[in-house]
């Protein structure tokens, strides 16, 4: 075909970008690898946070089909992770108030028809309108929610949370990955859970992104009325868009809930909407690998300040060095002060500070975010020319 | 108002074969009335032109027409279908687009990508689609392709379409939206100041373009511009906009030599 892309080799399709990204990232996993082997981190630490990531990967997906996709402004990130999260808890919880014990696959079904029966719910009216409308909608259906959870506690045991949430995989074979690595079977578990979800979800979405659905949202993003001119109806364009986004939200707060196997309404306070937004701007709105690397980056930030006990001495520490380099230069003599911030940073505080310089970074150094779409929305089956698709050209 | 000082003739409503037909339309913005009881029609596979001073309301009732403003009053008809207050989309997937007066680029993709937002009724636009009958996405897909490509190759665009369309001068850009209303398959096409900011070469190719396909695929076109030796070459009848009405139509001979025209020009709008 005349119009097929001659860029299949694969040396055509990586970048610069895509190679220095490849390589930090690369140097990044050796480092923790060698702390990890040299003592200086916790193998379980590291598993924890790899069965903690999930969710916040799985919402990044979520949010970059929306607003990625279709720049839709959804501020109920957190709003549809609860929804998720408390549907499948408040039916397979074997505690208080239900006992219902129910199998963690209707759960899962029951996370994702709710989150989609609630999108719906918000998206027909308000996506008609003008995007500021829907956007306060969604604002408003964060609180709704957020209430809901407070209030409504013969549903979802108001702020004492649910307790009881069954564990999605535990089984013999983990125990001796789990030894290995020093953790719980449980966490390995999660891990494997959580990743599978991760891989399916992308899969999906590469697919959806990459078809003529993912083109028409394109143009949603770009003009809205070039695609109403070029007879798209827009309007259940966006409405899917929001609707898929949401599920996969909801998907999060399932692996969530069965991740924690206890939620309280502490863990889907607005701040989590704002990390996810934080890490598909910063991956690249609109890519899905950039969602993947965002989030990646936000739970680094996440996790990896637990680590740090007293963040103001460390900085501190970190601010004084070329003053105790120069002290010692100078035996001593002439340099007898030290920095000190005087201040009570938190691991919150620090967590929030860093985002927030992260967030002053991607906007002044790359607006675009680190990995922005570079695939055609066009079917790669199409542009393989002849017959070399036996896969794709099954009905 | 020196508008009072000559008659309005309106639009010549007696056509055989109407693909197109606008009656009393009406648009209020508040105080102004940008279009005043506008009646015009359209026989099939002709190429009329609309012209008139700035503000005169050409570009408000190409919206009106499209479908992107709702009118006050009047109606429209397509192909014999009142289309009056109907969604732009729906609009187009009966027949009949729109180009923008400004170009209006999508970022992020390439000129090929543009072309394929065009056909109706992909297969692919459905999610449950991709997911379970890719073969059917494929084949729609491969032939949207090969349209594109042709329609490139016919536009002389060809050579660009890899490029992202942010990067085509103001002209090409002009071209590749006229192709990709093309990909629409459309009836009836409404080009809002095709060569305004187009060198004259590419303004010579363009109406190339334009009578051809009005001559191969019968397709009706509205054309608003301002280059008046441009439009009275490429259309035929003329009609004229002056403060939201029509003031007269006829062949470009008449337009050209009628009075009222050029004072309504010259009034800049007629408040003077
Ligand atoms: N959305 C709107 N709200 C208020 N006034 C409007 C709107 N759209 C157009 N107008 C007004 O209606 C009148 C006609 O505008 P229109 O754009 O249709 O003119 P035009 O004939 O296309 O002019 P030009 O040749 O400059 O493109 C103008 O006075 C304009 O200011
Ligand atoms: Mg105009």
């Amino acid at each position: 075909m005349s119009l097929a892309s001659t860029g299949s080799e694969l040396a055509d399709r990586i970048t610069r970008e895509e190679l220095l990204i490849g390589g930090a990232t690369a140097l990044f996993l050796a480092a923790v690898a060698g702390a990890v082997a040299g003592g200086l981190l916790e193998s379980a630490f590291v598993v924890s946070s790899l069965a903690f990531a999930p969710v916040i990967l799985l919402l990044a997906l979520g949010l970059n089909v929306q607003w990625g996709y279709g720049g839709l402004v959804n501020f109920s990130v957190a709003g549809f992770f609860a929804v998720g999260a408390y549907s499948t808890a408040v039916l397979t919880n074997g505690s208080d108030p239900h006992g219902l014990a129910l199998h963690p696959a209707v759960g899962l079904v029951a996370a994702m028809a709710v989150s989609a029966a609630l999108a719906l719910a918000i998206g027909l009216p308000t996506l008609r309108l003008r995007a500021d409308y829907f956007a306060i909608a969604t604002l408003g259906f964060a609180e709704i929610v957020r209430l809901i959870v407070l209030n409504e506690g013969w549903l979802t045991n108001g702020g004492l949370g649910v307790f009881g949430i069954p564990v999605l995989f535990e089984a013999g074979v983990l125990s001796g990955p789990a030894e290995l690595l020093n953790t719980t079977p449980r966490n390995v578990g999660n891990v494997l859970i959580g990743f599978l979800a991760v891989a399916v979800v992308f899969l999906v979405l590469r697919r959806v992104q990459s078809s003529p659905w993912g083109r028409v949202l394109r143009t949603i993003r770009a003009d809205e009325d070039v695609g109403q001119a070029l007879g798209k109806n827009t309007y259940r364009f966006k409405l899917q868009a929001f609707v898929l986004g949401s599920v996969i939200m909801g998907v999060a707060g399932f692996y969530f809930a069965h991740y924690l196997r206890a939620i309280t309404p502490g863990a889907f306070e607005p701040i989590q909407t704002f990390y996810v937004w934080v890490a598909v701007i910063l991956g690249g709105s609109g890519s899905n690998r950039g969602a993947i690397l965002g989030g990646f980056a936000v739970v680094l930030i996440l996790r990896g300040t637990r680590l740090v006990n007293n963040p103001v001495g460390a900085i501190e520490t970190l601010l004084n060095a070329p003053i105790d380099v120069l002290d010692r230069l100078l035996f001593s003599v002439a340099v007898d002060f030290r920095l000190s911030l005087g201040l009570d940073l938190n691991q919150d505080a620090l967590r929030l500070l860093l985002i927030g310089l992260l967030v002053i970074a991607i906007v002044r150094l790359r607006p675009q975010g680190l990995l922005p779409p570079q695939r055609e929305h066009i079917w790669p089956a199409a542009l393989g020319g002849g017959g070399d698709a036996p896969e794709e050209d099954r009905e | 108002m020196s508008t009072a000082s000559y008659g309005y003739d309106g639009g010549d409503l007696e056509k055989p074969d109407q693909v197109l037909t606008v009656e009393n339309l009406r648009k209020e913005f508040g105080a102004l009335i940008a279009t005043e009881d506008v009646s015009l029609a359209a026989e099939r596979g002709s190429i009329t032109g609309l012209i008139g001073p700035n503000g005169a309301g050409k570009s408000t009732l190409f919206k009106l027409i499209s479908g992107f403003y709702e009118p006050d009053a009047g109606s429209v008809t397509l192909n014999g279908t009142d289309i009056t207050g109907w969604s732009p989309d729906r609009i187009a997937r009966r027949g009949m687009t729109r180009t923008f007066q400004t170009p209006r680029r999508i970022e992020g993709m390439t000129v090929r990508e543009n072309m394929l937002v065009g056909p109706q009724n992909q297969a692919g636009e459905s999610i449950l689609s991709t997911m379970f009958r890719p073969g059917r996405v494929t084949r729609d897909e491969r032939a949207n392709l090969e349209r594109a490509a042709d329609l490139l190759e016919l536009f002389e665009l060809d050579h660009l379409a890899d490029e992202p369309a942010t990067d085509l001068s103001g002209g090409q850009f002009k071209l590749l939206e006229l192709a990709r209303a093309m990909m629409v398959e459309p009836d009836v096409l409404l080009l809002d100041e095709p060569v305004a900011g187009v060198n004259p070469a590419l303004a010579e190719d363009l109406a190339t373009y334009i009578e051809r396909l009005n001559r191969e695929r019968e397709l009706t076109i509205f054309i608003i511009e301002h280059d008046i030796d441009f439009i009275m070459e490429l259309a035929d009848p003329i009609v004229v906009l002056d403060q939201g009405r029509v003031l007269t139509e006829g062949s470009p001979e008449t337009v050209r030599t009628d009075d009222r025209v050029m004072e309504a020009y010259l009034g800049g709008g007629g408040e003077s």
